[in-house]
């Protein structure tokens, strides 16, 4: 423990810090919790998805509460969560019916609560798209302004899309699930999922590989899909093997242990899943490594090492999965995931190499997705911002304490929050997305 | 109705010197280890198997069920049971032999073989005197008779006996026994060294690429063989001094197996069982065999296996040249020589029943991924380190090669079998 | 994170695990105020690394198999030395003579490895009114990064204490008398060869005339023993991540033979270490996966 770590932990330091408004962070909603008050329903020119989307989620909704301008109403009791259609939204004058639904939803909403705006996406005429810019405007600001661990979501919804479409995303968004999503906003297609509730195991029966499932955010994400009903193909380095081979046993499982950035290793995956009989349903490119210094450190091997495990390893490896007629690799309809980093999306003093590979994880997938949109293999990934785990370790002390505070819900992630974000993006019922990277940061005040 | 046995696959814990790494160990956790590993590997996390067979050359008493308390320590299902098997260094092959033979007669449809030795928990046993003496007073039938008992117990007695590897019936030890075979024949110190280097280089080479991934699961943070070295040569080797066979000797540290510690496992099955859990297979377990020879009337005590090869080879219309690759245990490396003259000498091939002799192999079929000089010998897991590595090798080589496996054990024993690829 | 423990605490920060020969001397002097005073700050220990040496003979002693993953008990015990530090503490009017250990809850957030370099912290909470004394909590937590992987909670009975209050209504599963599945038998020495692996030197559980100063025909097995016991009869049975809680309902005097039964529920496994017919329960130990 350095001096400044003491520091900060000794009485004067917490004083100080009691002083700087570094209070006991809230305790999150998790798992496939609902919110415990009601749900608000409302529309903004009259669209009708949410509605019906609520109807398939099997969840009761109540009307909401609008401020006409008198002395700020309130709902009496805490609220759930509201769910604004604004999918019908064209003007800039419909955005003051949001803010009359969203005034007294703020003030009343209950710990761990979510706001869920559903818009199109930009189309149409100048106002339409400057509304639906605005909107995100919007939803950033409530992110940042709500607060007990409630969250504030936009979801862009295409004409193409319908109820049965929306269901994993607003399952996911209302649940606990997406406790450390916050402020984001992302984009869901239509893809003529059938009109059909949430499934309770969606993943039962699929092979799902998770790469780096030894510790930590892997092993979290092997569990979580385990519950999801996935089986798992656990993946880590050979000298990780022993935790490898408890994580697998611990799902039911099989343990692979592999070095992704061997030359064979996308064959040797194929070949341990053709063994099986089996075929691919998603893949998770979790293994991940930092070799952090400043630029001016920073040799040829510290960049070499992290670019080929970050990047490389998972574009070779994609490539001999989704070869043709391979056994063993990714069926039609199947799903990859990378996981990137905000440091990508931000830029990281320390982390040119890791910030460079991170990035170029959100690039592959916008880049892979439209090229996979024939064979119905979605392509996304997840942007964990400050999770808490062992390799978070070797970040500074302050570094780590201020990037803990300074997101919206004050204070780091938890590895399964990543692997939530990530189930959701295996559902089946999740064809509608692809090419997006998910934030799941708390809404970290860096990055875009 | 006869089945195929198949070897679909195994996992062993990575092995080390005695008192090193794994002294704190004791052989059940080590083959709960490798259990656990194994059945990661294939997904069996729950399942009920046939049975496993396991076995320890060094073993304490409370230990009597030793491979059914790993199991209830594993991830297998409780209802899975379990037997102890011992012969020695060929303790592992024999299990395996065994689960072969109860696949193969449908008794079985799947099995696990398996072998442990911690020479670091090897069992102190009281000496014979001592051990008589506390038997009496524990029998007294009075605090009298019980202390007049006791008090017969001399400082002497209270010296613990390490377990021997000296042969019961010869006083001398294994490699005291493998300096006369040595001598008698005729085996150079080059020779010794050359295979052990070989045996180093090999095994190097086989980690570095990556053949033991999915053969090894570390154990307490120890990542590969702890005793294998890579920068080994037969220079390096030739400064040690002998530890066997007198001062003018040609056995050493370096051309011996050191007294190690670690785990093996083998997963069989029926091909039936193999296909309906989808699981891979690579090799069928064709044959077996066991032999042995008259030690303490002078013969060789570590070419056991020269009949129990000639016997199966006969049996199966087979020479040792028809074999695209062997396995013989080093456990010294002129044990691996002394078994290839022999193989090759006819007169002493005759002397033991067999037809004539076996014949000659292509050096560069032996041992391919090196073998116990530079894996380390826990003396009962290195038949089941054999049988998943050899399987796994005939595999790549193409359906229909074969292998043989040839292992000497105390008591004048060999046991010896053939796996073919599937 | 810090955790609730924070709020309002002081927090002292040690450079290594206290030893056990002064805090343990002043805690192994009986209180004579029935008032009950507790020191109120919480003491820490960052970068605490595990000896498997240790570990391993833990693990043989209570009947663990030896792997990379440790039993949570064995992270109570690395708590241990902070919880005598603080009752050995001049402010603490509880010491650790005379207290009587009667519960013992424990939370393992994730599989932690013998690996992995923890953050240990320990506080006092209480006192609680009891109809014998009072009780009094120590919160023990480990950390692995920030990150909470361990959560334990020790409750001891300082008889004779009094606090203002109503002593809280437990309620406890009814006790159904059945034949022991299993039967232990807990040498003499046990005593000693925990005390070695837990490095608790309180001698009522080697030594007679210790026991017998504190009303025992003989010594008794450490409780915490007892808990690892049964868990480790659970071994394979036991989820990733649970929740256990024991009762100490009976001392166990060395050596003796009890009995030990465990059934599955819905909620979980319930089991107890019986006498040897299995008559009256010595300690009863619920397991739930943690949530």
């Amino acid at each position: 423990m350095g001096a400044l770590e003491k520091l900060y932990y000794s009485p004067a330091g917490k004083a100080i810090a009691g002083k700087a408004g570094l209070k006991e962070p809230p305790r999150l909603r998790r798992g496939r919790e609902w919110p415990q008050g009601p749900i608000v329903l409302a529309s903004i020119g009259g669209g009708e998805l949410a509605a019906e989307t609520m109807r398939l989620l099997g969840r009761s909704t109540e009307a909401p509460v609008v401020d006409e301008g008198a002395d700020a109403p309130g709902y009496g009791s805490r609220i759930g969560a509201l769910v604004v259609d604004a999918t019908e939204a064209t003007s800039i004058a419909q955005l003051e019916e949001l803010r009359a639904l969203l005034r007294p939803a703020v003030r009343s909403i209950e710990r761990s609560g979510r706001i869920v705006v559903l818009a199109r996406p930009a189309a149409g005429d100048w106002e339409s798209r400057t509304v639906s810019r605005a909107l995100d405007g919007i939803n950033r600001t409530v992110g940042k302004e709500l607060r007990g661990g409630a969250t504030a979501t936009l979801l862009y919804v295409d004409p193409s899309a319908r109820a049965g479409d929306l269901v994993s995303t607003l399952g996911f968004v209302l649940q606990g699930r997406a406790a450390f999503v916050d402020g984001q906003a992302w984009t869901v297609a239509g893809a003529d999922q059938p009109a059909e509730s949430l499934q309770a195991r969606p993943l039962d029966g699929r092979v799902v590989v998770v790469t780096g499932a030894a510790r930590g955010i892997g092993a979290e994400i092997a569990r979580t899909l385990a519950r999801d009903g996935a089986s798992i193909v656990a993946v880590d380095i050979p000298p990780a093997g022993e935790s490898l081979a408890a994580i697998a046993n611990e799902v039911g499982g099989t343990a692979l242990q592999l070095d992704i950035t061997a030359d064979d290793a996308g064959r040797r995956l194929a070949e341990h899943v053709a063994q099986r009989g089996e075929s691919i349903y998603g893949i998770v490119h979790n293994a991940g490594i930092t070799r952090d210094k400043m630029l001016v450190n920073t040799d040829a091997a510290r960049w070499a090492s992290v670019l080929d495990v970050n990047l490389a390893a998972q574009m070779r490896i994609n490539e001999v999965l989704l070869s043709a007629d391979i056994p063993g690799g990714i069926a039609d309809g199947g799903r990859i995931v990378g996981v990137a980093s905000t440091s990508g999306l931000a830029g990281n003093k320390g982390q040119t190499n890791y910030a460079a590979s991170k990035a170029g994880v959100a690039g592959l997938v916008t880049a892979m997705a439209p090229d996979l949109a024939a064979r119905d293999i979605t392509v996304n990934a997840v942007a964990p911002g400050f999770i808490q785990t062992e390799m978070t370790q070797k970040i500074p002390f302050v570094q780590r304490e201020v990037f803990l505070r300074s997101n919206s819900l004050s204070q780091g992630g938890l590895p399964v929050d990543v692997a939530e974000t990530i189930g959701y993006l295996l559902d089946p019922r999740s064809q509608g997305l692809t090419g997006q990277v998910i934030r799941v940061c708390g809404q970290n005040l860096v990055g875009a | 109705m006869t089945h195929n046995a198949v070897v679909i696959g195994g996992n062993r814990t990575p092995f080390a010197k005695a008192g090193g790494p794994y002294a704190e160990a004791s052989n059940h956790d080590l083959l709960t280890a490798a259990l656990d590993g194994l059945i990661a590997r294939f997904g069996l996390a729950g399942e009920r198997i046939g049975e496993v067979a396991g076995g320890a050359v060094l073993k304490h008493s409370k230990d009597f069920n030793l491979t059914r308390e790993a199991v209830l320590s594993s991830a297998l299902a409780p209802s899975t049971p379990a037997c102890d098997l011992q012969q020695a260094c060929g303790t592992g092959l024999e299990t395996t032999i065994y689960i072969a033979n109860k696949i193969r007669l449908g008794q079985i449809d799947s099995g696990i073989s398996a072998g442990v030795d911690s020479t670091s928990d090897a069992p102190i046993v009281v000496s014979d005197s001592l051990r008589r003496t506390l038997l009496k007073a524990n029998a007294a039938r009075s605090a009298a008779d019980r202390v007049k008992a006791l008090a017969k117990i001399r400082p002497s007695h209270l010296k613990p006996q390490a377990p021997s590897v000296a042969e019961p019936r010869t006083g001398l030890s294994m490699g005291e026994h493998q300096a006369l075979t040595t001598e008698r024949w005729g085996i150079t110190r080059e020779a010794q060294d050359e295979i052990a280097a070989a045996s180093h280089h090999k095994l190097a080479a086989a980690w570095a690429d990556g053949f033991f991934d999915d053969l090894v699961t570390p154990y307490l943070g120890v990542p590969r063989d702890a005793i294998l070295r890579p920068d080994t040569s037969v220079e390096k080797l030739a400064s040690l001094r002998p530890a066997f066979g007198g001062p003018r000797g040609s056995m050493t540290a370096g051309n011996s197996t050191a007294l190690s510690d670690g785990a093996a496992t083998a997963l069989l099955a029926s091909e039936e069982w193999a296909a309906e859990h989808h699981l891979p297979v690579l090799a069928k377990v064709v044959d077996a065999e066991v032999a042995a020879v008259d030690h303490p009337g002078g013969d060789d005590l570590l070419l056991g296996p020269v009949a129990a090869a000639g016997r199966m080879l006969a049996r199966q219309g087979l020479s040792v040249a028809d074999f695209d690759l062997v396995e013989i245990h080093e456990a010294f490396a002129s044990t691996v020589l002394a078994t290839l003259k022999a193989w090759d000498d006819e007169d002493y091939c005759r002397g033991l029943g067999l037809d004539g002799k076996l014949g000659t192999i292509d050096p560069s079929r032996l041992n391919v991924t090196g073998s116990s000089l530079a894996v380390g010998h826990p003396f009962a897991a290195t038949g089941a380190r054999i049988v998943p590595t050899l399987a796994k090798l005939l595999h790549a080589k193409g359906p229909g090669s074969k292998g043989l496996i040839s292992m000497c054990a105390a008591g004048g024993q060999g046991v010896v079998a053939i796996l073919e690829a599937v | 994170m810090r955790g609730a423990q924070v709020a309002g605490r002081e927090v002292e920060h040690l450079d290594a695990i206290p030893g056990m020969g002064a805090a343990f001397a002043r805690a192994m002097v009986p209180s004579r105020t029935s008032r009950v005073t507790l020191p109120r700050r919480i003491s820490t220990v960052h970068d605490v690394t595990q000896n498997r040496a240790r570990l391993a003979d833990y693990a043989r002693v209570c009947g663990f198999t030896l792997r990379d993953a440790v039993p949570p008990t064995w992270l109570h015990v690395l708590t241990f030395p902070l919880h005598i530090h603080l009752l050995g503490d001049p402010q603490s009017s509880v010491k650790l003579v005379g207290a009587v250990h009667t519960s013992n809850s424990m939370t393992l957030h994730r599989p932690v490895t013998a690996d992995e370099r923890l953050e240990l912290s320990v506080h006092l909470e209480g006192p609680r009114p009891h109809r014998r004394g009072a009780l009094v909590d120590l919160i023990g937590q480990v950390r692995v990064d920030g990150e909470p992987v361990w959560d334990g909670v020790t409750t001891y009975l300082a008889s004779g204490a009094s606090v203002e209050g109503e002593p809280e209504e437990v309620e406890r599963a009814p006790f159904e008398p059945r034949s022991p599945q299993a039967r232990w038998r807990l040498p003499a020495d046990l005593g000693r060869q925990y005390r070695r692996v837990s490095q608790d030197p309180n001698p009522i559980h080697t030594s007679r005339v210790a026991a017998k100063a504190f009303g025992f025909a003989r010594p008794i097995i450490h409780g915490m023993w007892t808990h690892a016991r049964a868990l480790a009869a659970l071994e394979n049975r036991l989820p990733a991540a649970f929740t256990t809680h024991v009762d100490f309902v009976k001392p166990i005097l060395l050596p003796s033979s009890v009995g030990f039964v465990a059934s599955e529920t819905p909620g979980g496994v319930l089991a107890d270490v019986v006498t040897k017919d299995g008559a009256k329960p010595l300690l009863r130990m619920r397991v739930e996966e943690a949530a």
